[in-house]
Parts: structure tokens; sequence; C-alpha cells
């Protein structure tokens, strides 16, 4: 992660008189440092030590072994939940760029500059609910004998009353109202950041709008589309209330696995191996995108 | 809006539609008569909210909400003050390593976090309270403010701290009277997402509290003791209120940019 | 263990250093518990504010609830906590002896108690006594059974379990989302007694879960399930009963329930005192406010669920409209014709959450 930091060349680090400047620097440090090392490296830590534990009828045996990891892949209905999980989040993340793409791209280049702002701020207005209560929104309006139904009903597109809460779609809609908003804060803050010149320079040179678009534009806003795109991946991947309110408990996914075992069981250990497998797994995702990442500039 | 076509608008008009769409509803029902928050609508109602304002769990809540999100952000943007300047302004051995780990709760789900905090507090016999929450809001939200602010601590800034010490100012002058003044919108900014982030967090404040919960948290039990309009009623509450914090705190921002 | 060793060492550090700080001093000790509060480990239906704001005004005290769903649940919750932390637990009748067993519950004052006063049929002195000793005392009762919205459905099929994974239905059911009494329906339309439950009919029983899932639009706890029904995203509530549509009962009457002829399941809650607590005294007064007439008329149709009274003089504190939705007069063949909770031992009972997380999952 450090490589993609900016260097801050010009701001030369302050030489203390009393040359005690590397001291002086960990004093600043220090409560920052022992926050993250007290209530975030040492929780890890010891989830897991956790997850090498088990929980045997009521109790806690600390003996090591790896069985809740072997246990996550011959138990069906643990690895399906991981499964469920990505190809809902894989899902999420496209629809919301494909949404959202355009939406920053009409408010960049569209819309006048004084009213950006104004557009931006009622695109994000909304979200300022509580985001138990957007999702338990969705409930009302999805539901069979909520406001779609009976719109369609009363359009005449269909004679029965349909639901659509309760299902996976429902988790899909519930998300992709919340980062298409995301989306398309970070894609229009890369857009804007753009030199007008290059679309001239790519006009004088006889590209069309459309290779200027896919050559030009595509490629200089990837940075933005890949920040929104991975803080929609971890943001949801890891999102409990969402399925637990909209997916109706047809299908699990890993956050749910999850609190299911320390819910109803108590069962640290085997929530903890779930936990750094979903870890693992952002992880991994993080590696791939970490070129176009860079945190400290959000 | 001077908008230059017409599909454009239709778009923008669509997405705009399906992102106030569960908001509309929500604050619509919320006016409801009767118990069940679907069609047909059959208010105008102020029932659920009087019943609202006569629930003390819910103020409370609205209370304990306010609390954990002030105190919280404040030491979150003290801490990753702090830090930035450390390691913007100073040379630290490790600086790369310590970036790396001071922004690393960024990359882990919130889930993890609320699950280590848990265990962690249950080991170490530390009751559950806003305290562990307010805890493990600043485990979120100092990674942000500190990247935030260490983005925006350029050299020019620098040039004026170091014209402060050549002029004798001591460390802390410096800091308070330059650095800080000149940091104002990014630790503004800081701030105010760190707030936004607390108010709205739920997985951690869920798992690491007891009797004295957040909003969303007392929302999430409200919606698991019985469908009614009260929950629209607090939720559009919410939303009011948040309307006018948001318009307020741009209407502050935007007028120090003009000026 | 060298490992646990580590740990222990390192948290009593922490501790000691966590300790340390004032700020974490003053705070721990303002959010700890004042002397004047009841702390409450509870089911959903006892946090209405109808039920505990007259207590709370009586005795000058605030009553702190937590609601939680099945007894796995709430053990976790205790484990999570030190002693002390909690006064009051309700939990399910059928499990009392399993948790009297760890010492978590005290002795309740039997003289003090409306014994004589429950219904004999659900007294269940063989699950609140322990050597003479009284651990709990019944509080609330009704069915995991079906029910149904009599205007989409034929109530004559809804007296058949088994018509549940007929095709007749399909995508019309929602599912109660406790293993327990689903498990034991599944178990009596298999024609097995939830009693006779073991380990080797459990990979029938998934087959029987997996197809009524099929037939299901959703699962869900308490209010999920009960709001399927209301808003009519689902017309059966498999695991339903008088709880689930009871509290609508003024608003949408063609909600109904009905015991199958296979028989139907009976819940039953108790409260009890936790042993640890610092106030018993204050917990004993709770528990009798709670199983006094207006108690009980309250509790019985509180917001979140209704339920029959345990107290049978609760009878006249309750409207004739409240005592028809909970079918007063019916109880005696209703209680004939049902069963208690099966309790499985700590094996079975991983074993069944694994087929129903299987089911969930399905």
């Amino acid at each position: 992660m450090q490589r993609q930091l900016p260097r801050h060349a010009n701001s030369r680090p302050a030489r203390s008189r009393f040359g005690g400047d590397g001291l002086r620097a960990w004093g600043f440090l220090l409560p920052a440092l022992c926050w993250t090392l007290a209530f975030f490296v040492l929780p890890l830590a010891i989830m897991a030590v956790y997850s090498l534990w088990q929980r045997v009828g009521y109790k806690v045996v600390t003996d090591i072994s790896v069985q809740n990891y072997t246990a996550f892949f011959e138990k069906s209905f643990l690895y399906e939940s991981l499964i469920n999980s990505l190809e809902v989040t894989v899902m999420v993340t496209l629809i919301s760029i494909l949404l959202a793409y355009p939406l920053a791209y009409i408010l960049a280049e569209k819309v006048p500059p004084r009213w950006q702002r104004i557009a931006l701020i009622l695109a994000i207005l909304p979200f300022w609910t509580s985001y138990v209560v957007r999702s338990y929104s969705w409930i009302l309006v999805l539901s069979e004998g909520g406001i779609l139904s009976n719109f369609l009903l009363d359009i005449g597109l269909t004679s029965e009353p349909v639901s659509f809460a309760n299902s996976r779609g429902a988790t899909v809609i519930g998300f992709v109202h919340f980062f298409v908003m995301l989306l398309t804060l970070t894609i229009f803050a890369n857009l804007v950041q753009l030199p007008k010149n290059y679309r001239r320079a790519a006009a004088d040179l006889g590209a069309g709008p459309i290779r200027t678009f896919i050559h030009i534009i595509l490629p200089l806003t990837l940075p933005g589309i890949m920040v929104g795109a991975f803080l929609t991946f971890v943001l949801c991947i890891g999102d409990y209330i969402t399925p637990a309110i909209l997916g109706g408990k047809r299908e699990l996914l890993l956050p749910q696995t999850i609190m299911l075992q320390i819910e109803r069981r108590s069962d640290f250990p085997t929530a903890s191996a779930l936990a750094m497998i979903l870890m693992a797994v952002v992880s991994v995702v993080y590696a791939a995108c970490a070129r176009w990442l860079k945190l400290d500039r959000m | 809006m001077a908008m230059r076509n017409i599909p454009a608008l239709i778009y923008s008009l669509a997405i705009y539609g399906f992102i106030y769409l569960p908001v509309a509803v929500l604050v619509l029902f919320s006016f409801q008569e009767s118990r069940v928050p679907i069609p047909p609508f059959n208010g105008p109602s102020l029932k659920w909210y009087a019943a609202l304002m006569a629930d003390t769990r819910v103020t409370d809540a609205l209370l304990n909400s306010v609390i954990v999100a002030f105190a919280s952000s404040a030491v979150s943007v003290v801490l990753g003050f702090l830090a930035a300047y450390a390691l913007a302004r100073h040379k630290v051995r490790f600086g790369g390593v310590l970036q790396a780990l001071l922004t690393a709760p960024l990359t882990v789900s919130y889930l993890i976090i609320a699950m280590g905090l848990l265990i962690t507090f249950n080991n170490l016999g530390i009751p559950k309270s806003l305290l562990t929450i307010g805890i493990g809001h600043v485990v979120i939200n100092m990674p942000l403010c500190f990247a935030i602010i260490f983005s925006q601590m350029g050299a020019h800034q620098a040039n004026m701290e170091r014209a402060a010490r050549d002029l004798g100012a001591a460390e802390w002058q410096v800091i308070l009277m330059v650095s800080v003044p000149l940091l104002w919108p990014a630790l503004f900014a800081a701030f105010f997402l760190s707030v936004t982030f607390s108010w709205d967090e739920f997985i951690i404040a869920f798992l690491v509290s007891r009797f004295d919960v957040t909003l969303p948290v007392e929302i999430w039990s409200m919606l698991r003791t019985g469908l009614n309009p009260k929950t629209n009623a607090v939720g559009s509450f919410v939303f009011l209120v948040s309307v006018v914090v948001v318009l307020a705190a741009d209407l502050i921002l935007f007028r120090k940019k003009k000026a | 263990m060298k490992n646990s060793r580590i740990l222990r060492t390192l948290s009593t550090a922490l501790r000691r250093a966590a300790y340390g700080l004032p700020l974490a001093m003053t705070l721990t000790a303002t959010s700890g518990q004042a002397a004047d509060e009841l702390n409450a480990l509870v089911w959903c239906d006892h946090t209405d504010p109808a039920l505990i704001q007259p207590f709370e005004e009586k005795f000058g005290v605030k009553v702190n609830l937590k609601e939680y769903e099945g007894t796995g649940a709430a053990l976790a919750i205790i484990e999570q906590s030190q002693p002390g932390d909690w006064d009051v637990l309700v939990l399910d009748g059928v499990d009392v002896p399993r948790v009297a067993e760890t010492g978590l519950l005290a002795e309740l004052p039997q003289d003090q108690m409306p014994l004589d006063d429950v219904f004999d049929a659900v007294q269940m002195r063989d699950m609140t006594f322990k050597d003479g000793k009284m651990y709990a005392i019944m509080e609330k009762f009704g069915y995991n059974v079906i029910s149904y919205n009599k205007e989409k459905v034929d109530p004559a099929d809804m007296r058949d379990l088994s018509m549940l994974w007929s095709d007749k239905y399909k995508g019309r059911i929602a599912v109660y989302d406790y293993y327990i009494p689903l498990m034991d329906l599944v178990a009596l339309k298999m024609g097995v007694k939830p009693s006779d439950i073991t380990a080797d009919i459990l990979p029938e029983m998934k087959k029987e879960l997996f197809k009524l899932k099929e037939n299901s639009v959703m699962v869900g706890d308490v209010v999920a399930s009960s709001t399927a029904l209301a808003v009519g995203e689902a017309d059966i509530l498999v695991g339903g009963g008088e709880w689930a549509v009871s509290v609508l009962s003024a608003e949408q009457p063609e909600l109904d329930w009905v015991l199958p002829e296979q028989g139907g399941m009976l819940w039953s809650q108790a409260l009890a005192v936790f042993d640890s607590s610092e106030k018993k005294d204050l917990a004993v007064e709770f528990v009798k406010y709670i199983m006094s007439p207006e108690g009980q008329a309250r509790l019985a149709t509180s917001s979140c669920f209704w339920g029959m009274p345990a107290n049978a003089k609760a009878r006249d504190a309750l409207t004739e409209q409240q005592r028809t939705a909970l079918r007063w007069d019916e109880q005696e063949g209703f209680l004939a014709n049902s069963h208690r909770y099966f309790i499985p031992d700590a094996d079975l009972d991983g074993q069944m959450l694994d087929t129903w997380t299987e089911f969930l999952q399905h």
C-alpha cells in the first residue's frame, strides 16, 4: 500500500533544534499506533487464534487444529454461503458500475458546473436515512401488496399482485441502490479532474466521440471506477443487514452464516474461521486492484 | 437544469427516481393511520410520530448516537491528524509500513472488526457500553481521517510551519496556530465524514453494546418486535434531521470557499 | 495451553492499561448499572412499553430489556456477559431444566407465586421444579401450528399438515425460523412423535425440509414471518399460531390459525430470576407483577405477539374480542392434541442446527 502514497517531496522533514526529531515524531504517532494495535491488530490476532480452537457442545476447547477450516469445505451450507456472497457481490458491483457511469458522465459533462453541486447533494441526501431503515423501505416497495406491485397492476402490466421481496433479487436491488450513489461520486470525481483538452486533441486527430470515449476517457476514469468498485466489493460482501432484511432467508450469504454461528450457538471458533476466510477473499481482491487504489486520496 | 439532450435527462430522472423511491414510500407511510404500512394509504395521521416521541428507548438511542458520533469522530480526527503530522513532517523509520498499518482497517469488513472487538472485550472482561461502541467507531474512522488529512498536507503548509518555527514558535504553537488553521477544510471534512459513518454504523454497535444502544440498533430491534409505521416515523425523522444538517454543513463550507 | 497463556498474559496487561485510563474509568462508571435498574433478557413481547411502564412507575425503577429468540441465543448472550449483569430471564418452558442445571437460576419463593391460578396443563412442574425447589414460573403459552389467510386458501386443507408439501400451495408458504418447533412439526408430518427424534431420522427429515423449502417464499423470525402473512407475501405460515395473527385480529380478521389433525406444538415461556442477580427482591417483584392478572393481560396482548396468559385469572382483564382471538374457550382441546418442544442433547442439537442451516441454504 505504501507505494501508492504520495511522496511529500517538497515538505522537507522539519529539523528540530534539539535533533530529537524521530523521537518527537513517534510521540505524535504513538496514540494512533497504540489504538490500531490494541483495537485492530490484537483483536484480529485473537480471532486468528480462536479460529484454530473448537466449540464442542457448550464449551470452547483450546486444542490447536484446522478443523474449522476443513469443515468449511466439507459442509456445503458453509462454502455455498461464500459462493452466494461472491455471486451477489459481483452482480451488485457490475450493475452499479453500469448504472452509475452514465449518470456520473452526464453530471460531469452535460450539467452546468453551478448545478453540479446541487445535483450531487440531491443524489446523496436519501442516504442520510439510517441504512437499516433504507433496507426496510425496500420491503414496503417490493412486497406483494407493496407500491411496485400496485403500480404494475394499475398500468395493466400484470393482472395478479407480484412480489419482488424476500429474494436474491431484492437483496441485489437494496445493495445497488446504495452503491450506485457511491460509484457515481467516485467516477464523477475522476471525470471532472480530466483536462478538457484531451478530448479536443483526440478530436483534432480525427477520433469520433465513441473512439474518444473508449480510448481516452474510459482508461482515464479507470481509477475512479476501481476505487468505487473496490469499496463496493468490501462493503457489500461484509454486509449483514441488507440480506437479512431483504433476502427472506431463501439462501444465506457469508455474513449471515457468521452471525448464525455467533447468535445461535455462540460458536466463536467457527465464526472466526469464517471471518478469516472472508478477510482472505477481500485481501485477494485488494491485491488485484491495488494499483488503482490510493486509499489516502479518497 | 439546462441539459443538452433528452435521453440524458430521462436517464438522470430515472436514476434519481430509483434513488428516491424507497425514501418517498417511507415518508408517505409514516403518516399511515392503520398498523400495516403498505397501500392503500389511509392517512394522514401523526399518531406514529406521537408514539415515537413517547418511546424513551428511541429518544435515548437518538441521544446515544449523537454522543458516540461526536466523541468518536473527535478522537478520530485528533489521532489521525497527529499521525499524519508525524508522517508528513518528520522523517520516521518504516514510515511506509506505518502508513500501511494505519490505513489497513479500511480494507477490512466492519463485521470482522466488530467480531474481533467482541471476542477481545469478552476475553478482557471489559463491559459492553457506549464506550466500547465508540472505541470501535474510532477504529473504522481514524484511518479515514488520517488518509484525508495526510493527503492534504502539502508543501505550502510545510513552508508556513517552517517560517513559524524559524520565528521561534514552539512545536505545539506551530501545530495549533499554523497547521490546524491551514488544514481546517480537511479536518472539517474528516470530522463530517466520521460523524456520518458513525451515525449509520450498525454491526459494531450491535455486537459490542448492551442496553445503551445507538439508533440503528434500536431501529433493528424495532423491526424485530413488530411491524408498524413507527419504524417509518423514526426513519423519516432521521432523514429530516439529516437533511437539515447536511444543508447547513454545505452552506458553511460553500460560504467559506467563496470567501 | 501455551497459546492461551500468552493470550491471558496479554489480556491482563491490556486490561490493566485500559483501566488505567481515566477516560475509560469515568465512562465505564457512568455507563454501568445504577441501583434502580433491572436488567432483563426477554422475548420481544416483553419490550412493549404498555407492559413495562406500569411496573417502572410503581417501583420508580428503569427496566433494561434485551430481546432474543431461541435459548441458544440467550445462552450465547449470557456467556458473553459478566456475572451480575442480568436479573430476570424469560425462556422456553422446556429449557428450564437445562438452564437450571448450570446453576444460573435462583430459587423462587413459592409462597409468593400465584401457582394455583396457573392452568394445570401448563404448570409443567416437571420442568420448573427440581428437588422440591421452584426455579421458574410459566407465564404465557400458545401453539406453533399453521396460520393462514382464509380468503386465499381453503381452510379445510389447513387441517392437514401434508397439504403444505403438495403443489397446491407452492410459492404461498412462509416458514417460521426456529428449528426446534419446525423440525418437530416435520416429525409430526412424518408420523413420528417429536420426542422420538433421533439422529437416524435426520436424513429423512432433511428431504422433507428441502421439499418444504421449495414450496416456500421465505423463512423469517417472529416479525418477518408474521409480516409476510400480513402484507400478503405468503398466505400460509408454517409454525405460526395465535402469536402471528392475533395481534392483527382487529384489523385483518381474514388471518386465522388452526391446529392440524397430526397435532401441533405447544410453546411455553417461563420467567426466572438469575442466581447472580444483585437485586433479587426487585426481580421477584417483577415476576409477581408479570404474573398478576393485569400484567398477564398486558403480556398476553403485547404488541410483538399475542399468546395465552398462564394465569387463568387474567380472563377478566381481557376483552371479549381479545379472548376470542386467543380462542380462550377452546384451549382444552388444543392442549390435548399438542406436544411439548423436543429437547435434544448437545450433540443432537448441533446436528439439528446443521440440518436447519442446510434447509436455509437450500
